[in-house]
């Protein structure tokens, strides 16, 4: 956390913040583009068709959800060391005059097979983690603050979020770098939000969810159990 | 320390000044009630005014605790100032709420608000981090809780999508969310001055008790919004995160794997299969639920329990009324355990032919139609609008007998139920649970803390199901008794037999349990419903996670090395602090007792025949029934000596001394006391 402070502190020192820079680079990519230098785009777009599939999957069941919070609250302590639902890679949004089950959404990152957001990141920040079962990260070093990723996500809210903390994006890693817990994360370790969930409404598979629509990623987790709370398990 | 915001927003409604106070100035207090007292004490300098006076500060408090991991407490939101509901003097008094309130305040940058003075029109105050408005609310006057919020709602977010990433400031710095603003407001009740007005938050979240909804609209204040995106900083990430977890493994409720008879729901009613919990904002065992229906979102306990007789009684079954009887009480905003012994005590009247029309009680509600959602609707409205009698039934009940000339009798009798305070009696009648009546009257409220109660729930249940009970009485009062600090280690604190319940023991146990919900549950803001855990059946030792895990979780998010011991030596000095405010409002040893039928009507049981708890017969412990027994007046007398005794504080007059308040570090408490010639010898 004090690393990222002071990163943030000499970056503003500079007297260009990253969405300075973001403008800046926006206008010498079009003028490169304009310019004719695209092999480096047609590299990024081959890259990505070859790219593997992640490891893993967060999966959530929004009709099990009690919708705490405590998945958002755990991802940004693991995180950021602080509680920050807005730094959160798991986003819960309640109604709470809606009936049930349209009263809750929950919405993590997922892991696509064909990332969009990696796709239009220019500088490769966004990139497959082979080290770590090819989850798709955020390098913030390489991080300009573009936010072409946040934009570029197709669902809503976007999994890309913009850290307006530390000026960079940030995307679920399936807790990779927990800086601020002492478990193993990614693929053959823990996830945050799966371990706080108090319900079990979030588990974590190694199997590629159908990627089309909402039903690979939106499952029923709920068991006997749940039926035994007089609860639907259907 | 860490876990705060750093500042506290004050609001003077009648000049429209916001200030800000520094949160470290109040840091002693740790968070909650302790500060939200401490911050009345500074700001009203006349503590003998009325609630419904512009100088009332009613304050909106939070915890360290607030917006973090730390199961069941990270949602609590602690109300205070001088409360209209409780008779013959509106105390300075406590209501404290769940729900997402408390976290977002955190969130936009503030620990607590304090709001004082009186607008010249209706306002609400619109809260996106640190821009503060005081804003027109004549387009929301008249309009529901639920229909307020919803507005509110779409002003701050204009056009964004529900779930989409919100901007959240105009300008430049992309602070954005995808959550709601949490608004927190009053219905009609409240703007009509009831006695008996909550404040509202989300569907089912209430500050209940002490009327501030009527303090609300007495200040013209219709609704707080807040929404925030920033941080909460946590001492030790690591820790609390470990602390979590290792809570939820052991005394959590695991739905899926070891699940017994244990229900997270507290509701009441026959609820549809189509639900799910739903929990406040960090809790790890919700307790309320939303329905595929939509009828009866988030209500819980009382809210559920309202109607739900009422509707059975008229139907031989439940229907949707009960639901329905319950979202209205949420809408207008009115005080469920008031309008439930209410209802009761006018069935009473009716039945007895006083109360209807042409008679000693003229009231034309239709009583055959009494079960019916078209009599709920009548009653609620008449309270909400005064419309009719209703003028009398928005006074609180208590207040209503007085002015039917039917106070004196019907407390005698107990056809009012209202023990303490010209307050509604919980279920947990004073002549049983003793430690929850001496609690309440000792104090400005039902207590409405449910600590010691468990020990009421885990003998009798099992007794009506004639099952065993989890544990021998004798063992499980050992594992409570040795975490009653500082009096740790003397079981009979825990005898309810009638021989015991004036004991110095009893008095200790008050004491613990004043000192324990002051500060852990009403400052540090551990849920009520899910704090203390005394007895635990995952461990094999059955402890429960009291004592170990308040301390854990605040030392974790603060970065200080509180223990249980000292959150309770804080908590004495909050009570005390509390006393003294009363003190200054007018109150005397003279005036702390019970309604006369609690000494002199046997407790039949009313809700529970068959009320069982700890105590000794013939020397041996059991669970025993403490049912057909009523209160001693003398003997509670000699009780209220040992436990002002106990306290150190003036025997004859129940006032604070001065030898007390010093060794709290409450001398200037003492100075103005002693100014007001109402300092204990």
């Amino acid at each position: 956390m004090n690393g990222t402070r002071r990163g943030r502190i000499e970056h503003r020192r500079s007297g260009l913040s990253r969405r300075d820079f973001l403008r800046l680079s926006r206008s010498v990519a079009i003028g490169a583009v304009v310019g004719g230098a695209l092999p480096g785009l047609i590299w990024l777009d081959n890259a990505v068709a070859a790219i593997p599939a992640s490891d893993g999957y967060i999966l959530v069941d929004t009709k099990k959800c009690q919708g705490c919070m405590s998945c958002m609250l755990a991802c940004s302590l693991v995180h950021e060391g602080q509680e920050n639902l807005s730094l959160a890679r798991i986003q819960v949004v309640e109604d709470p005059f809606e009936r049930f089950p349209d009263d809750i959404t929950v919405e993590q990152c997922r892991q696509c097979v064909e990332p969009a957001c990696l796709e239009v990141c220019p500088t490769g920040a966004l990139h497959v983690d082979s080290a770590h079962g090819n989850v798709r990260r955020v390098d913030v070093d390489k991080c300009i603050g573009c936010m072409s990723c946040v934009g570029a996500c197709p669902y809503s809210p976007s999994r890309a979020i913009w850290n307006f903390r530390d000026e960079h994006a940030q995307k679920c890693d399936l807790c990779v770098a927990t800086p601020h817990w002492k478990e193993e994360g990614g693929p053959n370790g823990k996830q945050a939000c799966v371990e706080v969930c108090p319900v079990g409404a979030i588990s974590y598979t190694g199997e590629i969810p159908v990627q089309a629509g909402d039903e690979g990623y939106k499952v029923n987790l709920r068991g006997s159990g749940w039926g035994k709370l007089g609860y639907p398990t259907d | 320390m860490n876990g705060y915001a750093g500042k506290i927003l004050r609001l003077n409604l009648t000049t429209r000044e916001i200030t800000v106070i520094d949160t470290e100035h109040y840091e002693q207090w740790v968070g909650g009630h302790g500060m939200g007292s401490a911050i009345f004490w500074d700001l009203v300098e006349d503590k003998s005014i009325t609630g419904f006076d512009p100088r009332n500060v009613v304050t909106i408090m939070t915890s360290p605790l607030s917006g973090t991991l730390a199961p069941g407490a990270s949602a609590r939101t602690e109300v205070q100032g001088i409360g209209v509901q409780s008779y013959p003097i509106g105390w300075f008094t406590r209501s404290n709420f769940g729900g997402r309130f408390g976290p977002m305040l955190k969130f936009a940058g503030w620990d607590g608000i304090a709001v004082e003075g009186k607008a010249d029109e209706p306002v609400w105050i619109d809260i996106r981090n640190g821009d503060i408005e005081i804003k027109d609310a004549s387009h929301l006057w008249g309009l529901d809780t639920w229909q307020t919020q919803e507005e509110i709602w779409k002003e701050v977010m204009g056009s964004a999508e529900f779930g989409g990433w919100m901007q959240l400031d105009q300008g430049d710095n992309e602070r954005r969310t995808t959550q709601r603003p949490a608004v927190l407001a009053i219905g009609p009740a409240g703007e009509n001055l009831s006695r008996i007005a909550c404040l509202i938050h989300d569907a089912g979240n209430g500050a209940g008790q002490g009327g501030f909804g009527g303090v609300w609209g007495s200040k013209n204040l219709k609704a707080i919004s807040t929404i925030g995106t920033g941080s909460i900083e946590i001492a030790d990430a690591n820790a609390l995160m470990e602390s979590r977890l290792w809570a939820q493994k052991w005394y959590g409720m695991h739905v899926d794997h070891r699940f017994g008879d244990r229900q997270p729901q507290i509701v009441v009613w026959d609820r549809p299969e189509e639900a799910r919990p739903q929990a406040c904002f960090g809790c790890h065992e919700g307790c309320r639920e939303r329905y595929g229906t939509g009828l009866g979102n988030e209500s819980s306990c009382v809210e559920t329990d309202f109607y739900a007789h009422f509707d059975k009684r008229k139907h031989g079954r439940q229907t949707e009324a009960a639901f329905i009887g319950a979202d209205l009480l949420q809408k207008y905003g009115i005080n469920a355990f008031e309008a439930w012994r209410g209802l009761e005590y006018l069935a009473g009247l009716n039945q007895r032919g006083i109360l209807g029309p042409g008679r000693e009680v003229d009231c034309d509600l239709p009583f055959d139609q009494l079960g019916e959602v078209e009599f709920a609707e009548r009653f609620l409205r008449m309270i909400a609008y005064r419309e009719g009698i209703g003028d009398d039934f928005a006074e609180g009940f208590v207040r209503a007998a007085e002015r039917w000339g039917r106070l004196e009798e019907d407390l005698q009798t107990g056809l009012l139920r209202y023990s303490y305070w010209g307050l509604p009696t919980h279920s947990y009648d004073p002549r049983a649970e003793v430690s929850w009546g001496y609690g309440s009257i000792l104090g400005d409220r039902d207590i409405n803390e449910h600590g010691l109660n468990w020990l009421f729930w885990w003998s009798t249940t099992p007794a009506w199901e004639r099952k065993a009970p989890p544990a021998p009485a004798e063992a499980v009062v050992k594992l409570f008794a040795e975490k009653l600090t500082p009096f740790e280690g003397d079981p009979l604190m825990l005898d309810y037999s009638s021989e015991n319940i004036y004991s110095p023991h009893m008095a200790k146990l008050v004491a613990w349990h004043r000192y324990y919900t002051r500060f852990w549950k009403q400052s540090a803001l551990f849920c009520d419903f899910r704090w203390p855990l005394f007895f635990n059946d995952a461990t094999p030792d059955h402890r429960g996670i009291a004592g170990e895990g308040e301390p854990r979780f605040l030392n974790a998010v603060t970065g200080q090395d509180f223990s249980f011991r000292d959150g309770i030596d804080i908590g004495r000095k909050i009570w005390n602090l509390d006393n003294a405010i009363w003190t200054l409002q007018g109150r005397h040893r003279d005036m702390v007792h019970f309604a006369d039928h609690i000494y002199e009507v046997p407790y039949s049981g009313l809700d529970y025949p068959s009320y069982y708890l700890p105590g000794r017969r013939d020397g041996e412990w059991d669970y025993i029934r403490v049912n057909d027994r009523h209160l001693d007046r003398a003997r509670f007398e000699e009780f209220k000596t040992e436990y002002y005794t106990l306290e150190g504080w003036d025997v004859s007059s129940g006032w604070p001394t001065r030898e007390t308040l010093e060794s709290l570090d409450l001398a200037h408490v003492a100075d103005t006391l002693a100014a007001g010639a109402v300092l204990g010898g």
